[in-house]
């Protein structure tokens, strides 16, 4: 039996994340790692030097708008009620006790902390999407068009947005692809691969042992079974488990080559 | 309606809304054109363009090269003639010289060169070359905008000429003087990505851990 983790809508921006997101990373890195031969292979999958640049610009624009919808959609649903208490993604202070109580169970400290609907964890990937979104979204639209923006600005803040924009950049592909690709394939626990954001539910048994206060919570309140949906139908599940792991390959791949090429770059 | 729907008819009502590719597309094509333009009428001295220098790919790593040239006390005409018209005159077998055997770090220190293929008299001009603070030098802060960058910045503007080609290193203590916003914003910067990782990647890597290790039944909820 499955249960509801994620609606259609909420996968779909995962899904536009997940590409936009690996676009992002490999044509600009095609343009950071331009100078070095793997670079250059990069870069002539989409058009070179500066056809990475028009394709970079293009998915940052789409980046944004998709950011801009889901706020949006974020505060639609908050609007509805339907991000209520417990099924709200708001940081809570329990959170840094359950942070702090899960980092004492890895030293065999602590009882794993019972956790609800979302964890520290996916609160905080959650919302370092926003606070990457913000810094790479603003430090882009800025690059976009130097000429204008330095009609705004003075033209020594392109210096400035370039070097804030690749940091900001490397430290997102560099948590998305060791942090996050980690914890959702490769925990034990998760092992090959954590499928509830691309088929949208989760073993109500697998629930109850990840996240026993959120099943008790939606018994106690006889939710459970309106949360129940139909099983994915195994074509599916392999299509989801092949392009997952693609996705973790390829951008295990970028990340690898980017630290093997990082000492022959420029800075 | 159907919220999927919804999404799906305003990404493409925001497509439609993009610009045209051409807003995208970098000058670089006009450099190249402008580069080949000034090859082809012989602009440059030779010495500077010579075919196969492959600029942005100098795998030299040998530092530069003072030598029996050094710019010591015995070239002190050099250094005195930052204001003159002709910044060079008197240096010692100046024609079989390269501009960055002497300038070595404003031949890396910029991205014009490292990666767009331009070579130093595209915008320090030919013989003899001035120093910027040269009434008459086009790279003078009061021209070079309209004489320089616009060029191959079409509608380039003083604020636009501001940018620094020659861009200091943002993690030296050097900065910190010269351009210090770069410096704070580059640091603060990395103290945030820095930190997030430090905190985060071992904290991974020892959670990893302890589930691989934790008994042969699957953990990660409410047991042990």
């Amino acid at each position: 039996m499955m249960i509801r983790r994620f609606t259609p809508v909420q996968r779909l921006f995962h899904l536009s994340l997940i590409l936009t997101f690996m676009m992002q990373t490999a044509t600009g890195f095609g343009r950071l790692y331009i100078e070095t031969a793997w670079g250059k292979w990069l870069a002539g999958l989409f058009g070179g030097y500066t056809g990475c640049l028009a394709v970079h610009k293009w998915v940052g624009i789409l980046m944004l708008v998709l950011f801009l919808l889901h706020i949006v959609y974020a505060v639609v649903q908050i609007a509805r009620g339907k991000m209520r208490g417990q099924d709200s993604l708001l940081p809570r202070l329990s959170d840094i006790g359950e942070f702090l109580r899960h980092t004492a169970w890895i030293f065999g400290l602590a009882r794993q902390p019972r956790f609800d609907r979302w964890t520290w964890w996916e609160k905080f990937d959650y919302w370092a999407v926003f606070w990457g979104m913000v810094i790479l979204g603003s430090t882009g639209l800025i690059l976009f068009d130097s000429l204008v923006s330095s009609r705004v600005i003075m033209g020594w803040g392109i210096n400035v947005a370039l070097w804030v924009h690749r940091v900001e950049a490397i430290l997102a592909i560099l948590h998305v692809v060791l942090i996050h690709f980690f914890v959702a394939h490769l925990r034990r626990s998760h092992f090959p691969m954590d499928k509830a954001m691309f088929e949208g539910g989760v073993e109500v048994d697998a629930a109850k042992e990840h996240r026993p206060a959120w099943i008790e919570r939606l018994k106690a309140g006889g939710d459970l079974e309106g949360h129940v949906i139909s099983a994915v139908p195994t074509a599916m599940r392999a299509v989801y488990f092949v392009f997952g792991y693609a996705v973790v390959v390829i951008g295990a791949l970028l990340v690898i080559y980017a630290l093997i090429n990082a000492p022959r770059v420029t800075w | 309606m159907h919220p999927v729907k919804t999404i799906l008819g305003l990404l493409l009502f925001s497509l439609w809304a993009l610009p045209g590719p051409s807003w995208c597309m970098e000058v670089k094509s006009d450099v190249h054109r402008y580069r080949n333009y000034e090859l082809s009428t012989g602009y440059y001295e030779r010495y500077e363009v010579r075919p196969g220098l492959n600029r942005p790919l100098i795998m030299d790593e040998t530092p530069a090269r003072p030598g029996i040239l050094s710019y010591g006390p015995g070239t002190a005409t050099v250094r005195v003639r930052t204001r003159l018209q002709d910044a060079h005159a008197g240096i010692a077998f100046y024609e079989g010289r390269t501009c960055v055997d002497c300038h070595r770090q404003q031949g890396g220190d910029n991205l014009h060169v490292v990666r767009n293929d331009l070579v130093c008299r595209q915008c320090h001009g030919g013989e003899p070359i001035s120093s910027v603070n040269h009434y008459y030098s086009p790279l003078n802060k009061i021209r070079r905008h309209a004489y320089i960058c616009a060029k191959c910045h079409q509608g380039a503007g003083i604020s636009y000429a501001s940018y620094l080609v020659h861009e200091p290193n943002p993690a030296m203590m050097s900065t910190r003087e010269s351009f210090p916003l770069l410096f704070y914003a580059f640091w603060a910067m990395i103290a945030l990505a820095g930190g997030t990782l430090a905190i985060f990647l071992p904290h991974t890597v020892l959670w990893g851990l302890r589930e691989l290790f934790s008994g042969g039944k699957k953990k990660g909820g409410d047991e042990s």
